[in-house]
């Protein structure tokens, strides 16, 4: 009973995700194909992918295993991830478990290239094989919702935002990419894109924000000027560093949000 | 340091309490805005491209304006405003018109589409409704903003402030700016068209030396707030936001005279369809319901006949902002050049 509300609870807070997500779509790796808008059609090439992408990755460490750092030629995992459409799919519905798929290939790279033992190696394929069957689930459950025309198309551009609270659902989003951009080592783009969504989305909230609650706004302000761009940039800075600032920051927007839909339903008409 | 001849201060907002509101009769102008109920029903379909504005308040204006018109259509493409200006060029260029209506937040925008040649004429009895200084022939300035000097009460009086920008940076205060700004850039851009390249990038090199960076305009605002820096440059509206969720914040407005300091800038709407309905929508966006909104809600100047500005900011008739051609604020190319040159980008 516990597991089955877990599961709920993780749907549902999917289908949250998703539903913003819809609208968003600028990928870092070129045109993201209208298969992403067919999912249940593409279940099972997206299955075959992710088994596919699993043996590979073990195949790499297999000869690790065997023959060592440079046979096992690590860097190649980056690329099988590339090549697989199953990458778009997640990458448009799902960012968070995106990122966390980059965070595996990247553990299990690095603990290769730097001649790690096995044992640390199978942990770190371990936790990649998880997010990638986390992918899948999420994938599958988004195309649940996308047959029965719960799922707002990808769109082939962002949208912009008609009001505060949907620009801070932008806001939201984009800090997940960071986290992903991050993940892929994109170090820069990470940084440009909080710079991005500072200047064009959340900037135009906070003066809306500053009225109800200045100490937030300049809480925020610190947020995405100092304490986000430092840790994204911080020679140790690991994933989950980034991540956290990411989560503290999204539950200071939720808080945002809250506000502003609250004085939304107090806001005079116009005529 | 000069001793500054005009000085406004904010007290009497913070004494007032929270909310804006408006001052009843205090503005100079031209005819008086016309109310909702005088205007034609709207009827058909027009595409309008929304540069990116206030936290959705334009939006609730062009609500407004739907519900009001149950047999108009209005089709909007969003996205941010110097995009969607070449966005329109760039369509004419390839022979399609898909936008009727550009409501930018910037005049340079509009520059850039009136250029283009793209920009229709609008009717007199239209523009008439406009204060003299804002009237052109072929686009309507819908709200104003003006460049300010945000400076903190606890660390500074405002004699001690001096009036002319060119000065600023030998006044021995501590400055904080946001130079990647769009509303910096222009008034850099109105500096450089009132006071010439030279003057500028001295002016910017100066500057650089001696201001702290910050990303946005509000920033700006709330460092001089905390005391991280003596007087920033920014547009008005942020002081006024600031003091309306703070009304005690350590921060009040001064303004130079003249110069591109005090510059007016301005959003606007751009027909590129000739007719009635599109000049007849524009006159909604005029009249006394729209401009006291976005007044009131969104801190915006109205720039027509007898609206009161928002609280808390004087009338335009008592600043003396330069004089120039808001659309030739389009022209960023020299001013970013300027700016990567004083090392300032």
């Amino acid at each position: 009973m516990n597991s089955q509300l877990t599961q709920l609870k993780s749907a549902l807070r999917l289908f949250g995700v998703i539903a913003i997500f819809g609208s968003f779509s600028a990928f870092a790796g070129g045109p993201v194909g209208d298969h992403v808008n067919h999912l249940s059609d593409n279940l099972d090439k997206y299955t075959e992918e992710v088994n596919w992408l699993i043996k590979k990755v073990d195949g790499i460490v297999v000869r690790y295993e065997k023959s060592g750092a440079k046979e096992a030629k690590a860097d190649a995992v980056v690329d099988h991830w590339e090549a697989v459409k199953f990458h778009a799919a997640i990458e448009s519905n799902y960012v968070p478990v995106y990122a966390a798929i980059w965070q595996g290939l990247f553990g299990v790279k690095e603990s290769i290239d730097n001649g790690k033992p096995m044992a640390a190696v199978r942990v770190e394929q371990h936790k990649l094989e998880q997010a990638l069957w986390q992918a899948l689930g999420a994938v599958k459950l988004a195309a649940q919702f996308q047959e029965r025309g719960l799922l707002t198309k990808v769109a082939l551009r962002e949208g912009g935002p008609t009001n505060s609270v949907e620009a801070l659902d932008q806001v939201k989003m984009r800090l997940d990419r960071v986290v992903a951009k991050f993940a892929e080592k994109l170090v820069k783009e990470s940084v440009d894109i909080v710079h991005d969504t500072y200047l064009n989305l959340f900037e135009g909230v906070e003066g809306d924000l500053i009225a109800i609650n200045a100490d937030l706004v300049e809480d925020l302000e610190k947020d995405f000027n100092v304490t986000l761009p430092k840790a994204i940039q911080g020679k140790k800075s690991s994933v989950d560093d980034v991540r956290r600032v990411v989560d503290l920051m999204h539950g200071k927007i939720d808080i945002a949000r809250a506000l502003l839909t609250e004085k939304d339903k107090k806001k005079k008409d116009v005529f | 340091m000069q001793r500054r001849t005009f000085l406004h201060s904010m007290a009497l907002f913070g004494a007032l309490g929270v909310c804006p509101s408006l001052l009843a009769n205090s503005v100079s102008g031209s005819a008086n805005a016309i109310s909702v109920e005088q205007l034609p029903e709207l009827k058909g379909e027009l595409t309008l491209y929304l540069g990116r504005g206030e936290g959705g308040l334009y939006e609730d204006v062009l609500n407004a304006i739907k519900k009001r018109n149950p047999s108009f259509k209005l089709n909007i493409r969003r996205g941010p405003t110097a995009a969607l200006a070449n966005a329109i060029v760039a369509e004419a260029k390839a022979g399609v018109r898909r936008a009727d209506l550009f409501w930018a937040v910037d005049s340079g925008a509009i520059g850039l589409v009136s250029g283009a040649g793209l920009a229709q004429s609008l009717p007199k009895d239209l523009i008439s409704q406009l204060k003299p200084e804002f009237q052109f022939s072929n686009w309507i300035p819908v709200t104003g903003r003006i460049r300010t000097l945000p400076y903190n009460t606890e660390r500074l009086s405002a004699d001690k402030i001096p009036d002319n920008i060119m000065e600023l940076p030998e006044s021995g205060l501590s400055i904080g700016w946001a130079p990647a700004y769009a509303s910096f850039q222009s008034f850099v851009t109105a500096m450089r068209l009132i006071a010439g390249e030279n003057a500028t990038a001295d002016w910017l090199k100066r500057m650089n030396d001696k201001a702290t960076r910050y990303a946005g305009e509000l920033g700006v605002v709330m460092a001089v707030e905390r005391g991280e820096v003596d007087l920033g440059l920014a547009n008005h509206y942020y002081t006024l936001r600031l003091k309306s969720g703070k009304p005690n914040a350590r921060v009040n407005l001064a303004f130079t005279q003249n110069d591109a300091g005090c510059l007016v800038n301005a959003s606007g709407i751009v027909a590129l369809k000739e007719g009635d309905l599109a000049a007849n929508f524009i006159r909604y966006l005029l009249t006394q319901e729209v401009q006291s909104y976005l007044a009131s809600e969104a801190y915006e100047i109205p720039l027509v006949g007898n609206v009161a500005p928002p609280k808390g900011l004087p009338t335009l008739d008592t600043i003396s902002p330069p004089k120039v051609d808001l659309t030739k604020l389009a022209d960023l190319r020299p001013t970013l050049s300027l700016m990567r040159k004083a090392g300032v980008l």
